[in-house]
């Protein structure tokens, strides 16, 4: 049984509120049992300091822990900066006690580090697998060539990702489009930062990071992209017009997320997908699946 | 061992381009990228131009890319190298964002030790001319001894995804040195370095992407300066402008209402007064409001269950610090 502590972030509720019922609804037609985790805080994104961001964080891995439950993120920023968290109260015993009685003790909480924290992607790769995935899928995304876009934080730095034990995580976006039926385009920037982060600091780089990204992908044939991430979404599709300008050249790169992508090929409408939300058209991507079969009722 | 290496060369006496040229050498088994250099130096062509001093990973002289990635060429091995080249050819490269001036040999002046300087990362002491000795405790200095480990390889700077797109951009090689003097208890500059350290194209301009982190040999771990500099900013009350505003208004939001108002930071991010700024939001903000891809209006944003313990966390961590 795949039962997860789910932790949804501020953005998929927030500024990309298709992100949200797009992933319970797959996760629910896949069998999940998620119980979500609605009294906690925000990670910090990296933008918090880790003094106030490492307390917050620790609250909400001790609260899985009394769910006895795995943490599920959505987010790759999410995922990246508790999974970070996690990993400093996990190997440091003194300074999780430390958390534990300045900031938890007066909650009666008191985080013992077992919390394990899964994006979605992951555990469609390690915990669900992608070839039980494949039984799934009812419309393969034939012919679809899908350029991908991780995300810093599910990149990078190693230790935190846990590559050494788990080798795969910086292939699972490829090898799910391939599992959908789809071509997975091979791009330069597909690890690297999409430029959101310093949107307010410095727009011109940022986007000219996101029309370089975007551009590439165009290039080399991608129709569409997919990101675990929604602040990349954001920043690709979301400010996709602006590059547009910045780089004086039309782009029209339509920019998924992962659930969205998982959930057109096992039978979700776009309109389940709440796709009219994006801000670059859908349209064309979607004509060029081949829609065998439609889940006639939303099962949620 | 038989190797072949891919070499860029380039002699501004003779041509305006550089091109490759291969070697094919047989060197020992553990034999690294700069022995092969010196290999091909004393056996094919000896005019061939790199850097290199102590052989074990300490002076940061020896910085190439090797099969089109950074890296110290004293602590890489040749017979790695191979299995990671093209065809089993391993392909040896100046570093990228700086000038050549000849073959492996770059200009590290605008690249590196320009912006370096520019940092002025050097104590500033207060003890008067001729005072005793200024005393560093060795818990202290074990503190510093990760950042204090850089080599200035520059390898950080390569990988840096802002210097990228914006060669201006100070770098994290120049960042980290900073933090080390602000972080010395011997320097009396502190608060003249930050404000520095905080102007444009320097911390602010960091994207956070950690390649800088997964660059260095040495782990320095320069991207965690990064984040320490801006903490340090923020609490001096250092610093104005959009990301620190972007800095404030999450701080704040996350803390009233224990998550995210993507609305109420848009604009706190301009600035309530800044006209100009909150325009130009307009057209981004109107296009996802049509699309309904948009968070809620700033005044229907709900606190989240929780939102009182996340406060009391807040609180309590600015009383402390
Ligand atoms: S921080 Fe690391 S990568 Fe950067 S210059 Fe120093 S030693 Fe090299
Ligand atoms: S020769 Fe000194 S670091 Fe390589």
């Amino acid at each position: 049984m795949n039962k997860y502590a789910f932790f949804p972030g501020c953005v998929a509720k927030g500024g990309c509120p298709e992100l949200y019922p797009a992933a319970v609804k797959v996760a629910n037609k896949l069998g999940f049992d998620l119980v979500e985790m609605e009294d906690v805080g925000c990670t910090g994104a990296g933008v918090l300091s880790q003094e106030v961001s490492d307390p917050i964080n620790a609250r909400t891995l001790a609260k899985a822990e009394v769910l006895g439950l795995p943490i599920m993120t959505i987010c790759s920023t999410c995922q990246g900066v508790i999974g970070k968290a996690n990993l400093r109260l996990q190997k440091d015993p003194e300074y999780r006690e430390k958390i534990n009685r300045d900031y938890l003790a007066e909650e009666g909480l008191e985080y013992q580090g077992t919390t394990d924290v899964k994006h979605m992607l992951w555990i469609l790769g390690e915990d669900y697998g992608l070839e039980k995935l494949k039984e799934q899928v009812v419309n393969p995304l034939t012919g679809v060539k899908i350029a991908s876009f991780y995300g810093c934080y599910m990149r990078r730095p190693s230790d935190v990702l846990q590559l050494d034990q788990f080798p795969d995580r910086k292939k699972y976006l490829e090898a799910t489009i391939e599992i959908l039926g789809g071509e997975a385009v091979a791009t330069k920037g597909k690890g690297q930062c999409c430029g959101f982060p310093i949107l307010s600091a410095n727009e011109r780089n940022s986007l000219e990071m996101c029309g370089n990204h975007t551009i590439e992908a165009k290039k080399k044939g991608a129709d569409v992209m997919v990101t675990p991430c929604p602040l990349c979404h954001l920043e690709l599709d979301g400010m996709q017009p602006r590059a547009e300008s910045h780089k004086s050249q039309k782009i029209q790169l339509p920019v998924l997320h992962l659930p969205q992508l998982v959930g057109l090929a096992i039978g979700f409408t776009p309109k389940d997908m709440k796709m009219e939300r994006h801000i670059v058209s859908t349209k064309s991507f979607e004509k060029q699946i081949q829609w065998i079969e439609v889940l006639s009722k939303n099962p949620v | 061992m038989e190797v072949t290496l891919k070499i860029f060369r380039y002699d501004p006496d003779k041509e305006t381009k550089g091109n490759h040229s291969e070697y094919a050498i047989d060197v020992d088994e553990n034999a690294t990228v700069l022995d092969g250099l010196m290999e091909v130096k004393s056996s094919h062509d000896s005019s061939l131009s790199f850097k290199g001093s102590c052989r074990t990973g300490l002076c940061g002289d020896c910085s190439v890319q090797v099969n089109g990635k950074g890296t110290v060429a004293c602590r890489t091995t040749l017979a790695k190298a191979v299995k990671k080249g093209k065809d089993g050819v391993v392909s040896v490269d100046p570093l990228y964002p700086a000038k050549k001036i000849k073959d492996l040999i770059y200009n590290q002046n605008d690249f590196l030790l320009e912006k370096y300087k520019s940092m002025k990362p050097w104590v500033v002491s207060n003890l008067a001319h001729g005072a005793r000795e200024d005393e560093v405790s060795d818990s202290t200095i074990k503190e510093l001894q990760r950042v204090m480990s850089c080599t200035m390889c520059g390898l950080c700077d390569q990988g840096c995804l802002v210097i990228a797109v914006d060669e201006q951009y100070v770098g994290p090689a120049a960042l980290n040195k900073v933090y080390r003097v602000v972080m010395d208890p011997r320097d009396s500059s502190k608060r003249e370095k930050l404000e520095f350290a905080s102007g444009a194209r320097k911390v602010w301009d960091c994207t956070h992407c950690f390649e800088a982190t997964a660059h260095c040999p040495k782990d320095v771990r320069p991207t965690e300066s990064i984040f320490e500099l801006r903490d340090m900013a923020i609490k001096h009350g250092i610093g104005h402008g959009r990301p620190v505003n972007h800095h404030k208004s999450f701080a704040a939001s996350v803390k009233n209402d224990g998550w995210l108002d993507e609305t109420r930071l848009a604009i706190e991010t301009e600035g309530w007064f800044n006209l100009p700024g909150l325009l130009k939001l307009g057209p981004v903000g109107l296009r996802a409001f049509m699309k309904r891809k948009a968070p809620l209006p700033y005044f229907l944003h709900k606190k989240r269950k929780g939102a009182d313990a996340i406060k009391r966390i807040f609180n309590k961590w600015e009383r402390e610090s």
